[in-house]
C-alpha cells in the first residue's frame, strides 16, 4: 500500500525531502504557512555556494553536487499527483493512534482560486490600495491583491483581507471568475504514515541586543535586510541605499551579533560568516568599502573560496568584537577594539550590518513542542519509523548542508515505511 | 599578534585558577567586547581589559606589576557584555593581590585596610560624628568588634603583609 | 495599623558617619511604612569592594562572610542602605553560598569567633525594600506632596546593580525600579545616555584625573537631558558627583550645576518632611539644593 508522509515546511529542504519521496511513491502532504514556499530562501536573493538565485536550489530530477538545480516554478511541485501542497496552512494538532499520526491542519483562505488563476496579474493593477510591503527596506508597497515575490509558488496572487477594502474591482476585472470574497478557512485531517519537521530558522531581529541600536536607525540593518537591498528584484531594483536614499560607500558588519553570547543566543548560527563574506564580495563588485567585524570566521569547506575572493577584492576584516554600534551625527558608527593593533576604534558608517542569530521556526507552536529539544531544534529522528526532522529545524545550517540532510532524511523514511516494520 | 615573553612559568595562572571565580579565565576567546565596553579603556588606550585576560592565560605576571590594573573602576560594564561571562573585574583584582607583594597599590588602599584591620573602618570615626549622630536621635552604633577581624585572619596573615607595605611605603604620603 | 516590620540593618561606615542625612531620612521614610531598623553590634566594616578586594581578596571574603554570619543570627533579613555594603554582603553570601570550598575555608576562620555561615540570608537594598517589600502602591499612598513638573536622574550606580546573580536586581543594563519610584513621586525621569556609567568614584585613590574625567562626562550626560537633580542610592556615589562637580562646572560651565539628591531624601520631600531635609541641606550638600527645594515649594 502507497504510504502516507506529511511534512511541515516548504522551505528548500521540505521541498527537497518532498520531492525525493514523492518520486520514491510516496504520497506527501506539504504544509506551508505562508502563502507562498520557499521559506527563508525568497528573501535571500543569491545564495552559496555557487550564488545561484535561491529559488532555484530545489527541483527534480539532475543530481549536482548534493543538491537539485532546477526552478522552483518550472519544477513538478504544484503537479505531481503524489503531492498535495497547502498553503496559509497551520498544524492545528497532532496525535498518534493504531500506527498513524494524525495531522489537523487549518488553511486559511487565498480568496484567489488556484485552478482558475491564469496569473494575468489585472487584478493587481486594479486594486487601488496601498501599503508597506514585507519584503521591502526602503519604503517599497504592496496592493491588498499581491504576490509577495514575483517568481513565489504557487503564481497566482491573494488577498490581504486586513487592509482589503471589498471594493469588488479585482473580482470585476478578472476574466476568469478566479476571485472569491466569500472564499472561507477549511480544516481536515490527514492520516500519515510519518511525519518530517522541516520547519526551519528565522533570522532573529535584534531589537533587544544590548549595545546595538537596531531599533533607531534604519541604517542599522541586518543579512537578511542587506539581501533584500542588493537583490535586484527588491524595492531598490538593488541598490544599495542608506535611509535617506543615498548611495552607501562605507558598511561595516559585525559577525556574531547576538550568536555565541550567553546573554542572547548561544549558539554558533553555521551559515552567517558565509552569507556574510558573500554579500561583502557583491558589496566590494559595487566599489562599496567593507569592513568585516568578526570573532572568529567560521566558513564551511565547500564555501571557502568566499573567503579568498573577499581576501583578493579587499574587503577590511578586523578581529573584535564591537561593545556598540550607536548613532552619532546621524551615521551608524561601531565602537571595537581591533585585537591586532590593540587599537579601540570607532568607525563610522553610512550602513552597519548586524550578522544576527538564526532562530527554530518550530518553537514558536505550542504544538511541536514536544518535538522538540536544546534551544528548539529538533534532532533528526524523533521517534523511530514515526516522526523525524531536517533542514535547519535540526540546528542552524547553510543551504547545500540542509539539502543534504533533506536527502538523507527522505532516505532514511523511506527505507523505515518499507522496511517491512 | 606579537606574544611577549612570559616573565615566570605557570604559577600566576595556576594560582587565579584555584581562586574562587578564577577559573572562568578560561572561558575567554579574547573577542575584545570588553575593550570596546570599558570606559577606562574610552579615554586610555593603555587600559585594555582583553590584554590583561590575555597575560594572564599566557602566566605572565608582569601585569601584576603594573599600576594600571587598579585604574579598574571595578563597574562590571565589561562582565556584562562578555558574551562568556568571564569575571574580569574579579580577575583584576587577583591580579592586584599578587602585585601586591611587589608594592604595587595606592596609599590611599593600604589606609583604608589598616583603618579596617585596627578600627573595623575605613574611615576614622571622631566624636563631632557621634554627637551629630546624637543630635538627630541616630542610634549609638557601638564599636566594631575588633578582636574578631584579628582572629578570622590569622591563619591569612594580612597584618604581617600590611606591615610588611608600609614598611616600603615608609609612611609617605596620606590621605 | 499594620505590623511593624523589622530589618537588620547594616550600617558601614560612610553613612552613619560621613553622611549621617542618608540615614535620618531613611529611617523616616521606612517609619511611615511600619519598617524598623535594627542595628547589630557585631557588625564592622563590610569590608569596601574597591581597593580593599585588591589588597587580599581572601581577606576581603572572609571579613564579608564574617558580617553575613553575624547578620544570620538575627533571623531577620538585612537591609543595607549603602551599596558598596550592599555589594560586599551580596557578592560574600553568593560566593559562599556556590563554593563549597570556600564555605568551610571560611567556616573554619569563623570557628574561632563562634560564628558560622551559610550563604542563606536574605541580604537587600533600598530599592528591595521600597519596591518589593512596600511596593509602588503604599509608597503613592504616603505621598501628600506630589513633585509634579520636575525632572530626575536616576543614577543607580555599578555596585547596587551588579552582579545581577548577587544582588537580584531588575536588570544589569536597564534598572527600573529606582525610575518607578521616582515616578510615584509625581515627578519626571530624564532620559540620558549610559543610564548605567560609572559615577568614576573608585578610582579616586589610583588615578584622580582619569576619576574626573569620567564624572565629568557623566555630569554632563546628565545635564544635557534637562534633569532638575541627580537621585542617587549610594553614598559613594554621592559623594563624588558632589565634590567633583565643584571641578567639572568649573571646567566646562561655571554657572551650572546639579544638585544631588539621596532617594530617601526625595522621598521624605514627597512625603511631607521637607523641613527635616532643608535642616540638613546646608552641612551636607556641597551643590547647593536651595533653587530645587523652591521650585518644588509650590508642591512641597
Amino acid at each position: 500500500m502507497t504510504k502516507t508522509v506529511v511534512v511541515i515546511g516548504a522551505g528548500l529542504a521540505g521541498i527537497q525531502v518532498t520531492q525525493q519521496l514523492t518520486d520514491l511513491g510516496v504520497t506527501v502532504h506539504l504544509i506551508e504557512k505562508e502563502s507562498i514556499i520557499g521559506g527563508l530562501a525568497t528573501h535571500l536573493g543569491r545564495v552559496f555556494p555557487t550564488g545561484d538565485c535561491a529559488l532555484c536550489l530545489d527541483a527534480c530530477e539532475e543530481l549536482f553536487d548534493g543538491h537539485h538545480r532546477r526552478c522552483q516554478y518550472r519544477s513538478l511541485l504544484t503537479s505531481k499527483k503524489n503531492l498535495k501542497l497547502y498553503t496559509q496552512t497551520e498544524i492545528k494538532s497532532i496525535t498518534e493512534a493504531d500506527g498513524k499520526i494524525s495531522v489537523s491542519i487549518k488553511s486559511h483562505p487565498r480568496y484567489v482560486l488556484l485552478d482558475r488563476c491564469v496569473v494575468c496579474l489585472e487584478c493587481i493593477n486594479v486594486c487601488d490600495v496601498e501599503i508597506p510591503d514585507e519584503y521591502a527596506i526602503r519604503g517599497g508597497t504592496r496592493k491588498a491583491i499581491y504576490r509577495p515575490i514575483s517568481q513565489g509558488v504557487p503564481l497566482a496572487p491573494l488577498i490581504d483581507m486586513d487592509h482589503c477594502t471589498q471594493c469588488g474591482k479585482c473580482v470585476e476585472v478578472c476574466g476568469v471568475d478566479a476571485i472569491d470574497l466569500e472564499d472561507k478557512a477549511k480544516t481536515r485531517t490527514i492520516k500519515a504514515d510519518a511525519l518530517i519537521l522541516a520547519t526551519g530558522v528565522e533570522e532573529k531581529i535584534p531589537l533587544n541586543l544590548a549595545g546595538y541600536a537596531y531599533s533607531e536607525s534604519d541604517d542599522i540593518i541586518t543579512q537578511r535586510e542587506l539581501a533584500r537591498l542588493i537583490d535586484p528584484a527588491g524595492d531598490t531594483n538593488g541598490q544599495v541605499i542608506t535611509s535617506s536614499g543615498d548611495d552607501a560607500a562605507k558598511v561595516t558588519m559585525v559577525l556574531c551579533a547576538g550568536s555565541r553570547d550567553l546573554e542572547a543566543t548561544e549558539y554558533c548560527s553555521q551559515a552567517c560568516c558565509t552569507y556574510s563574506l558573500k554579500h561583502a564580495n557583491m558589496l566590494r563588485d559595487k566599489e562599496i568599502d567593507v569592513t568585516i567585524c568578526y570573532m572568529d570566521l567560521r566558513v564551511q569547506k565547500a564555501s571557502n573560496h568566499y573567503l579568498d575572493l573577499a581576501r583578493k577584492k579587499g574587503v577590511k576584516f578586523l578581529r573584535g568584537k564591537p561593545d556598540k554600534v550607536i548613532v552619532r551625527d546621524g551615521k551608524p558608527t561601531a565602537i571595537v577594539e581591533d585585537t591586532q593593533t590593540q587599537q579601540r576604534m570607532e568607525i563610522e558608517s553610512d550602513l552597519v550590518v548586524l550578522a544576527s542569530p538564526l532562530s527554530p521556526l518550530a518553537s514558536q507552536s505550542e504544538v511541536l513542542a514536544d518535538f522538540l529539544g536544546e534551544y528548539g531544534f529538533a534532532s533528526r529522528v524523533i521517534k523511530e519509523g514515526r516522526v523525524y526532522a531536517c533542514g535547519t529545524a535540526t540546528g542552524p545550517e547553510d543551504i547545500p548542508t540542509s539539502i543534504a540532510e533533506a536527502n538523507a532524511i527522505a532516505l532514511r523514511v523511506y527505507a523505515d515505511l518499507e522496511g517491512g516494520r | 599578534m606579537a606574544i611577549r615573553r612570559s616573565t615566570s612559568d605557570l604559577t600566576f595562572r595556576n594560582w587565579v585558577l584555584e581562586q574562587p571565580e578564577g577559573e572562568t579565565l578560561l572561558r575567554c576567546y579574547q573577542c575584545g567586547r570588553c575593550t570596546s565596553a570599558c570606559p577606562v579603556a574610552a579615554i586610555d588606550n593603555s587600559f585594555n581589559p582583553r590584554l590583561f585576560l590575555q597575560k594572564i592565560l599566557l602566566a605572565d605576571e608582569s601585569l601584576a606589576e603594573e599600576q594600571l590594573v587598579w585604574t579598574c573602576l571595578t563597574c562590571e560594564q565589561c562582565e556584562v557584555r562578555c558574551p562568556e561571562h568571564v569575571k574580569i573585574p574579579h580577575l583584576l583584582i587577583l591580579a592586584k593581590v599578587r602585585g601586591l607583594v611587589g608594592g604595587n597599590i595606592p596609599q590611599a588602599a593600604l589606609d583604608r585596610a589598616r583603618g579596617i584591620l585596627t578600627g573595623g573602618r575605613i574611615i576614622m570615626v571622631n566624636e563631632s560624628m557621634l554627637k551629630t549622630r546624637n543630635k538627630m536621635g541616630l542610634p549609638d552604633l557601638g564599636q566594631p568588634p575588633v578582636d574578631q577581624i584579628a582572629s578570622v585572619l590569622k591563619e591569612i596573615g594580612l597584618a604581617k603583609k600590611l606591615e610588611k607595605l608600609e614598611s616600603v611605603y615608609g609612611g609617605e604620603g596620606n590621605e | 495599623m499594620s505590623k511593624v516590620k523589622t530589618y537588620t540593618y547594616f550600617p558601614g561606615c560612610m553613612i552613619p558617619f560621613r553622611l549621617p542625612h542618608f540615614e535620618l531620612a531613611a529611617r523616616a521614610v521606612l517609619k511611615k511604612f511600619d519598617i524598623e531598623l535594627e542595628a547589630n553590634p557585631g557588625h564592622a566594616c563590610c569590608p569596601e569592594p574597591t581597593t580593599f578586594t585588591g589588597v587580599d581578596f581572601e581577606a576581603w571574603v572572609t571579613l564579608a562572610a564574617r558580617n553575613v554570619a553575624v547578620s544570620e543570627t538575627t533571623g531577620l533579613e538585612t537591609l543595607s542602605l549603602c551599596s558598596g555594603c550592599f555589594h560586599t554582603l551580596a557578592v560574600a553570601n553568593h560566593m559562599v553560598q556556590e563554593d563549597e570550598n570556600l564555605k568551610s575555608r571560611i567556616n573554619e576562620r569563623l570557628k574561632t569567633v563562634g560564628l558560622k555561615v551559610t550563604g542563606n540570608l536574605i541580604v537587600k537594598n533600598i530599592l528591595h525594600v521600597l519596591h518589593g517589600d512596600v511596593g509602588l502602591e503604599r509608597i503613592k499612598k504616603e505621598i501628600t506632596h506630589p513633585l509634579k513638573g520636575l525632572k530626575f536622574a536616576p543614577h543607580y550606580g555599578c555596585h547596587l546593580v551588579r552582579p545581577l546573580e548577587a544582588t537580584h536586581m531588575d536588570d544589569a543594563e536597564q534598572p527600573k525600579w529606582m525610575d518607578d519610584i521616582i515616578e510615584v513621586t509625581g515627578a519626571e525621569v530624564a532620559d540620558f545616555e549610559d543610564k548605567m556609567s560609572c559615577c568614576g568614584a573608585p578610582i579616586m585613590p589610583s588615578d584622580a584625573d582619569k576619576a574626573f574625567t569620567l564624572t565629568a562626562d557623566r555630569i554632563e550626560k546628565i545635564r544635557a537631558s534637562g534633569a532638575d537633580a541627580i537621585i542617587v542610592v549610594c553614598p559613594t556615589c554621592y559623594t563624588q558627583l558632589e565634590t567633583q562637580q565643584k571641578k567639572a562646572t568649573a571646567k566646562f560651565d561655571p554657572e551650572y550645576s546639579i544638585p544631588v539628591l539621596y532617594l530617601g531624601e526625595l522621598l521624605a520631600i514627597s512625603m511631607g518632611m521637607k523641613d527635616m531635609v532643608i535642616s540638613n541641606a546646608r552641612r551636607y550638600h556641597r551643590v547647593k539644593i536651595g533653587p530645587l527645594l523652591e521650585k518644588i515649594g509650590g508642591a512641597a
